[in-house]
């Protein structure tokens, strides 16, 4: 925002964009690059224990290991383009094919986290910040303080422990989604991992919003609209909150964004069938076109999240920040 | 005919010439029901979709009638295909199978006699035809499938059909192994053109595919043309695939499974503390260290001597598999009649394999162990011998890698493997000769003990007479336990779990997890 | 993560001596969150330091069957190899801590240096350096530590450096964030005129006012790199697997929750007790410092 040059809000908007994608098309150079120095070869790998020199050497010419590294990565890349993210070297099948159903399922996961968490903590936010210092402030500041600290996965065990394992044995310890179903087949499996990532993400979001809301509480505008002798709730309502939502609305972007990274361990305590699953399989299997798609969509989610927060916020700050 | 009994078939009886006969006693060319596995637990009831949990798949699963490479692939082959033979609880072979006979006419040559009227899924009846491509595309090498080294003394171009039901099987030399080898559960009748998953999957086995997602899951139905009358009791069987035994055992404790394999030994109580069932089997199955008996430093029998008296037995028994088991030899096959019982149990000496390894000039030894998840227990032995060689002044660095099986598998010095359960020359030749396709530890040696290893095989495969063939056996042995590559610790079976609904499950011998998946789901019902 | 100190704490207002640093970890301490914190972190630490000197029991010691109830030998009970939790909790903090910290420093020192020499520049070099801090940032920190791990092994060094590189861009963009309003001050252009060496102005002027910002973000990122260790080491990725390691102890006693839950719940509470703490001790120099700036700004 210090370089909002005069070409205005198109022109901060196009920056942007240009930044981004130079951002991705570093990212993927980065990430093909990294993936090509993995040890072991892939070609053994697939053929496990039928490798023998003839079908290494068949496998690697399919797969276009002899290539040149500089070709490889075109391919790859004009194929992300159209579409195309690879095949999968475990599994013999489109990495497309293979990540769409999981896509889906960790998308109701995070929506769902997404929707639970922002308003609560919003709320939180607000109401602390309203009753400054006094006892819902105090103890919910500290609350979030804590949740905010712990590890997810430490979040997670917690909860499989009071609910499913030890204390109580009312929802169940794992939420796997089988294939062809969807996740709101079982919505009792999707409890606990929604409940963990609302934690990991509420205490940063209800943090931002009540810091933010005692700035705007004691603006000038706020001051301005109360001299005026509006009613208290219109104050509030109309013209306190929606400039304390400027700052975050960057802030529950860049969460959505931490929360692509949150699942892959969250799924993978619950064993959940999501793409963060999915990642922790392909590295482990070193399935190089999986690890490369995964890391690119990862990246494009946040360059893109990250845009449209950043977009957002100029959107909404100018227009209501002028002088009443 | 000669009436053998099942039971006695490899029991040793004195000199009884056709050993490598089957015979099935007064039935007739009509289907008929296994016997051998009566329910105890109430009348079979019919219905329910069953679920079984298993780990150690991936998206590498296959469908293949006759090929395996993951447990879960175990489970989904024996939900539609089958063998000639069978092997009871107690791994003694039987005619239950497809096959009415497997008689041994010459020591070269066998007849298969097949059971008639019995049906492949998409209605063709079973002929000799079908029996001629499955042993063929077996014996194939390039198909690559995990039966191929067993059919090394088969002639498989020779194979004929004399008649409809009737083949004709020839072998290259005498082997009196060939109904052991019928049994395994690989090596399964398939319709003549048969190929793997995703073409379509077509055996005659007791529930038909529907659906297949590998690494996820795939649904079985029943086959109403099952042509053991009565069976099976299941409407589907739905395998899925989980990541990990936690998984597992939530989801069997949840209510989302009925049933799991490999319960890691150390979760019995939780299980028995909920009111699910835990099947306890005692398998010959095994978890070796694996010494390279060519590679340094393992090439010096001294040091494979030392590591062997390193062992505390019973102490990894207790720690890996919470006591569920028996103590080993470092000799595998227990079950057979052959086994040596003579040779003495093995204890631990620190001591005398200090002084060895001193005496071969590697008093400090540091070496590296490679492991992996394959099957439970691997990385948990791997990391007790560690611990538990520290005391002699050996310096073990456990190295677990996924991609074990893929690297350098049957390539390294010092590796941990899983076995199942195997009659004592079925093992030799599956890990022990030179072109054995699974041999670890690069047995046998070029000279010194154990060097004639080859021709005694040969030798015990050409002898009919069963107290004769023990006794060549038995040399075998006494050459494996002096100077061999193995470390077998225990024999920690196999430990399955099943909700209180699932009846009919009995402890088995066999290889396979779960009483064999109840039989190819088959003996099994809810109730 | 970053961004919340980035919106909590207001601009610092006047030039302060370089002692702020000092004083204000002195002061903050006054403050009982501070303390509980520093007594959590503390106690945990010294559990980590002093642990295998006073366990009972070697790391890998047999005591017992597995998954026993704890008494007798074994306090907590016995874990999946029958080995003494107490023992093993005791031999298993110090690995994840001397990772954490050594990762943090060193992503702290780089990221300051970073933010510090972006702030100052002003120019193209700011923007190009931060938008590289942003390809960084363009992927999660867990995915960059698994594709690193995945490439080379779980060694130290690999988790370290992993984990450094995920920390030196927040920890830039704090200290760039802190330095701007500085960098336009007077003083700073008065240095400049004085002829004072670029690299003093850094170290001398820069830093030492963007020392509370740092701080908290300090102990934000080592409270995420505890976390982010730990999180590996449950994924079954860290050094040594063998060794007693709080993470690998929860993933490996995970399944017997129901009948003897010692085993990870012992770690649990450890890694719980550490991470709140180091929370509490950032939060407390937060408030400190929003405290003198608040008092400061109403001068």
């Amino acid at each position: 925002m210090n370089r909002f040059r005069p070409r205005g809000v198109w022109g901060f908007i196009l920056r942007r964009l240009l930044l981004g994608i130079l951002v991705l098309i570093l990212v993927s150079v980065l990430v093909f690059l990294a993936t090509q120095a993995l040890p072991g070869d892939p070609a053994r790998a697939i053929l496990g224990r039928n490798a023998n020199p003839a079908s290494l050497a068949a496998l690697r010419h399919q797969l276009h290991l002899d290539r040149p590294v500089a070709d490889q990565y075109l391919t790859w890349v004009t194929g992300l383009l159209h579409g195309n993210l690879g095949t999968s070297l475990e599994a013999q099948e489109p990495v497309s094919t293979l990540l769409a159903p999981k896509l889906v399922n960790s998308a109701v996961l995070v929506v769902l986290a997404a929707v639970l968490s922002i308003p609560l903590s919003i709320a939180i936010g607000a109401w602390a910040a309203l009753k400054r210092e006094k006892v819902f402030d105090q103890s919910s500041s500290n609350l979030m303080l804590l949740l905010a600290a712990l590890p997810e996965f430490v979040v997670a065990l917690v909860l499989v422990i009071l609910f499913a394992t030890t204390v109580f044995h009312v929802l169940p310890a794992i939420s796997t989604v089988p294939p062809g179903s969807r996740p709101w087949n079982n919505w009792v499996a999707l409890v606990l991992p929604t409940i963990t990532l609302v934690i990991a993400v509420a205490p940063y979001v209800s943090r931002i919003m009540r810091a933010s809301m005692i700035e705007v509480l004691e603006s000038d505008y706020v001051e301005m609209a109360r001299l005026k002798g509006l009613p208290e709730r219109t104050v509030l309502i109309r013209h306190a909150l929606p400039n304390a939502l400027g700052p975050v609305f960057q802030v529950i972007a860049l969460n959505l964004a931490y929360l692509a990274g949150g699942i892959i361990i969250v799924e993978f305590v619950f064993n959940y069938s999501g793409i963060g699953g999915a990642t922790a399989e392909a590295v482990v299997n070193h399935d190089l076109p999986v690890i490369q798609a995964l890391a690119m969509l990862l990246a494009a989610v946040y360059v893109v999240v990250n845009l449209l927060a950043d977009v957002a916020t100029i959107l909404v700050t100018p227009k209501l920040r002028t002088r009443l | 005919m000669a009436d053998i009994s099942r039971r006695q078939l490899f029991a040793g009886a004195a000199g009884v010439a056709l050993t490598g006969s089957l015979v099935a006693c007064g039935s007739s060319g009509s289907s008929s029901p296994s016997t051998s596995s009566t329910q105890a637990a109430g009348q079979p009831k019919r219905g329910g979709n069953f679920r079984l949990g298993v780990t150690g798949g991936g998206a590498k699963d296959i469908m293949d009638g006759q090929n395996i490479i993951t447990k879960p692939d175990q489970a989904r082959l024996v939900t539609a295909f089958e063998t000639l033979l069978l092997f009871d609880e107690n791994y003694q072979l039987t005619t239950n199978g497809l096959a009415e006979s497997v008689t041994q006419d010459t020591p070269k040559q066998y007849t298969i006699k097949l059971r008639q009227g019995i049906e492949f899924q998409n209605g063709k009846t079973m002929t000799a035809d079908d029996v001629v491509y499955s042993l063929q595309r077996i014996g194939t090498k390039a198909n690559g499938l995990t039966g191929y080294a067993a059919t090394a003394t088969m002639d498989i171009a020779g194979i004929k059909k004399l008649d409809t039901y009737t083949v004709r099987l020839p072998l290259k030399t005498p082997d009196a192994t060939v109904p052991q080898t019928l049994g395994s559960y690989t090596f399964t009748i398939v319709p003549t053109g048969y190929k793997a998953y995703p073409a379509p999957q077509n055996g005659t086995g007791a529930y038909k595919l529907k659906s297949f997602s590998p690494g996820q899951q795939s649904v079985h139905e029943r086959n109403p043309n099952y042509w053991r009358s009565g069976q099976p009791y299941f409407d589907t069987v739905t395998i899925i695939d989980f990541s990990s035994p936690t998984a597992q055992v939530n989801g069997l404790l949840g209510g989302q499974i009925d049933a799991m394999t490999d319960v890691p030994a150390g979760q019995v109580k939780v299980l028995q503390g909920q009111n699910v069932g835990v099947l306890v089997s005692k398998t010959g199955g095994w978890l070796p260290i694996c010494m390279a008996v060519d590679m340094p430093p393992f090439d010096d029998v001294r040091v494979r001597q030392a590591m062997r008296l390193i062992v505390d037995r019973k102490g990894m028994l207790e720690q890996v598999n919470s006591g569920y088991g028996f103590i080993g030899n470092d000799l595998y096959a227990p079950f057979d009649p052959g086994y040596d019982h003579s040779l003495p149990q093995r204890q631990q000496d620190i001591a005398q394999a200090k002084s060895l390894l001193k005496a071969a000039g590697h008093a400090n030894l540091s070496v590296d162990l490679h492991t992996t998840d394959g099957a439970a227990g691997m990385v948990d032995t791997a990391t007790v011998f560690a611990n538990q060689a520290s005391a002699a002044g050996v310096k073990i660095n456990v190295i677990n890698d996924p991609n074990y099986y893929g690297n350098q598998y049957l390539k390294l010095a010092f590796s941990i493997d899983f076995w199942g359960t195997r009659a004592y020359l079925n093992q030799v030749q599956q890990g022990s000769l030179p072109n054995s396709p699974y041999n670890e530890t690069h047995w046998p040696p070029k000279s010194g003990t154990g060097s004639n290893f080859v021709s005694l095989y040969n030798q015990a495969l050409a002898t009919t007479d069963a107290a004769k063939r023990n006794q060549i056996m038995q040399e075998m042995q006494q050459a494996e336990y002096n100077a061999g590559g193995y470390i077998i610790p225990f024999f920690g079976g196999l430990i399955d779990g099943y909700t209180a609904k699932v009846k009919g499950l009995k402890p088995s011998k066999g290889t396979l997890n779960l009483d064999s998946f109840g039989h190819g789901y088959r003996t099994i019902w809810f109730g | 993560m970053s961004q919340v100190s980035d919106v909590a704490i207001p601009d610092a207002e006047v030039a302060l001596s370089p002692v702020r640093g000092a004083s204000l970890l002195r002061r903050s301490l006054r403050l009982w969150r501070t303390r509980i914190g520093v007594a959590l972190v503390g106690v945990i630490v010294l559990l980590a330091i002093i642990g295998p000197y006073v366990a009972p029991y070697g790391p890998s010691t047999p005591v017992g069957a597995p998954n026993a109830d704890p008494g007798g030998k074994a306090v907590l009970g016995t874990d999946y190899l029958g080995q003494d939790v107490l023992s093993r909790v005791l031999y298993g903090g110090g690995s994840i801590l001397v990772m954490a910290v050594i990762a943090t420093a060193l992503g702290l020192i780089g990221g300051a240096a970073i933010g510090l020499v972006a702030a100052y520049s002003r120019n193209a070099l700011d923007d190009v350096l931060m938008r590289g801090m942003d390809v960084i940032m363009a992927l999660p920190s867990i995915l960059l530590a698994l594709v690193a791990v995945a490439i080379v092994g779980p060694r130290a060094w690999v988790i370290v450096a992993a984990i450094a590189l995920t920390t030196a861009p927040r920890v830039a963009r704090v200290a760039r964030g802190a330095a701007q309003p500085v960098v336009e001050r007077d003083f700073i252009a008065a240095s400049e005129a004085m002829g004072v060496p670029r690299w003093r102005i850094l170290s001398g002027e820069l830093l030492p006012n963007t020392l509370g910002p740092l701080m908290v973000e300090a102990s934000l990122r080592l409270t995420y790199s505890i976390g982010l260790i730990a999180g590996l080491a449950y994924l079954g990725l860290s050094p040594n697997v063998n060794g007693a390691n709080w993470g690998t102890m929860i993933k490996q006693n995970q399944l017997v929750l129901v009948v003897q839950p010692w085993g990870a719940v012992a770690p649990i509470i450890a890694i719980a007790l550490l991470t709140m703490g180091t929370g509490l001790i950032g939060d407390g120099i937060a408030r400190t410092a929003a405290g003198i700036d608040r008092a400061r700004g109403e001068e």
